[in-house]
């Protein structure tokens, strides 16, 4: 096969360049075809068609465990939030009955020293089931996680599902086939991966806000 | 400040991003939270139950997002419902569409609480301004 001479695609016109490009891609799928031939050409269409399903099944796996284990972190947290709440409003409570038999002439002295001491120990419960609740709101939160890989994931799904059956088509047909690929996914692109890398995309809230801004909103 | 009784519907289709986003309002003091999983679903929720805010996802399986607002725009009764849309589509063509399409809000995921949080005030404090 001829060495790509890139010089030549910027000569000439858009349509001319298009014609060579695409005779180029027909002549490398001729030579890819003759070399599979030369080599274990029905092996090739086997591994082909056998492992492309198998890397869709194991992606299916990471996208079901990662579910099950976001679901499972959610329970938790959605358990335990309450529990805190209760924790504090009991301390909240304690603390302004001891406050109230503080504020008699009945208690002893001895006792009155352990009950300011059960008052600081109640405020510091109250602190701590508040910064634990927080503390549960952000491993909630973390949970996004699992929809931005899901929507990753099953984007990979369905390509590699795409290349499946272009490969099989491809090694079915014997032929350079018209194996052009649809690039522009319209609207759907899901979780950018690398934001800072693509001007069309939007690398944070902030660009969103401004954006939104610039149209009156 | 708006009434904590308002009824949301959340629609996206990953389960754990509405089980965020139903704590995240309950923490901001909104328990009355319906979810749906797709567009459609949403849409006849929407026409048979009386909901006041729809905070929706925009890619999901048998209707999008967008097209379910473009729905919800063009039917009478429920045009004037905010819509906020929480996605993970970050290409400019898409805030714009979504803006122009008559989002009330976009936030792009992954987001924060404090985020969602600032975002409602300001759909709200927006109405309220049009309601005066």
């Amino acid at each position: 096969m001829e060495a790509a001479r890139p010089g030549e695609l910027a000569e000439g016109g858009e349509g001319q360049s298009q014609e060579e490009l695409l005779a180029r891609v027909g002549q490398m799928t001729r030579s890819l075809h003759d070399s599979l031939r030369g080599l274990d050409f029905d092996k090739l269409i086997e591994r082909a068609a056998y492992d492309i399903p198998d890397a869709r099944d194991r992606l299916d796996y990471v996208a079901r465990l990662t579910e099950q284990a976001a679901q499972k972190v959610l329970n938790a947290t959605e358990l335990a939030s309450p529990l805190q709440d209760s924790l504090a409003s009991g301390a909240d409570a304690l603390a302004d009955a001891w406050r109230a038999a503080l504020a008699g002439d009945g208690m002893p002295a001895a006792s009155r020293a352990l009950a300011e001491r059960t008052l600081g120990y109640l405020a510091q419960a109250r602190t701590d089931s508040d910064t634990t609740r927080a503390h549960l709101m952000d491993i909630m939160m973390a949970q996004d996680f699992q929809d931005l890989t899901g929507q990753v994931i099953r984007k990979v799904t369905e390509l590699a599902h795409g290349l499946e059956q272009q490969l099989v088509q491809l090694l079915v047909d014997y032929a350079p086939g018209d194996i052009r690929r649809e690039t522009n996914t319209g609207l759907l692109n899901g979780p950018q991966i690398n934001p800072n890398a693509s001007p069309d995309v939007v690398a944070d809230q902030a660009q969103v806000d401004d954006l939104l801004e610039s149209l009156g909103f | 400040m708006a009434d904590p009784k308002m009824k949301f519907l959340v629609v996206d289709d990953f389960s754990t991003m509405r089980r965020i986003v139903r704590n995240l309002l309950k923490e901001l003091g909104y328990s009355n939270v319906d979810e749906a999983e797709d567009g459609a679903m949403a849409l006849s929720k929407l026409k048979n139950e009386q909901f006041d805010f729809v905070i929706s996802d925009w890619n999901m399986p048998v209707m999008n997002g967008l097209d379910m607002l473009k729905s919800i725009r063009a039917d009478a009764a429920l045009a004037k419902l905010p819509v906020l849309m929480v996605t993970a589509e970050a290409k400019k063509e898409n805030i714009i569409a979504a803006a122009q399409a008559g989002a009330n809000g976009y936030v792009v995921k992954p987001f924060t609480a404090a985020t969602l949080d600032e975002k409602l005030a300001k759909i709200f404090e927006k109405l309220e301004k049009v309601g005066a």
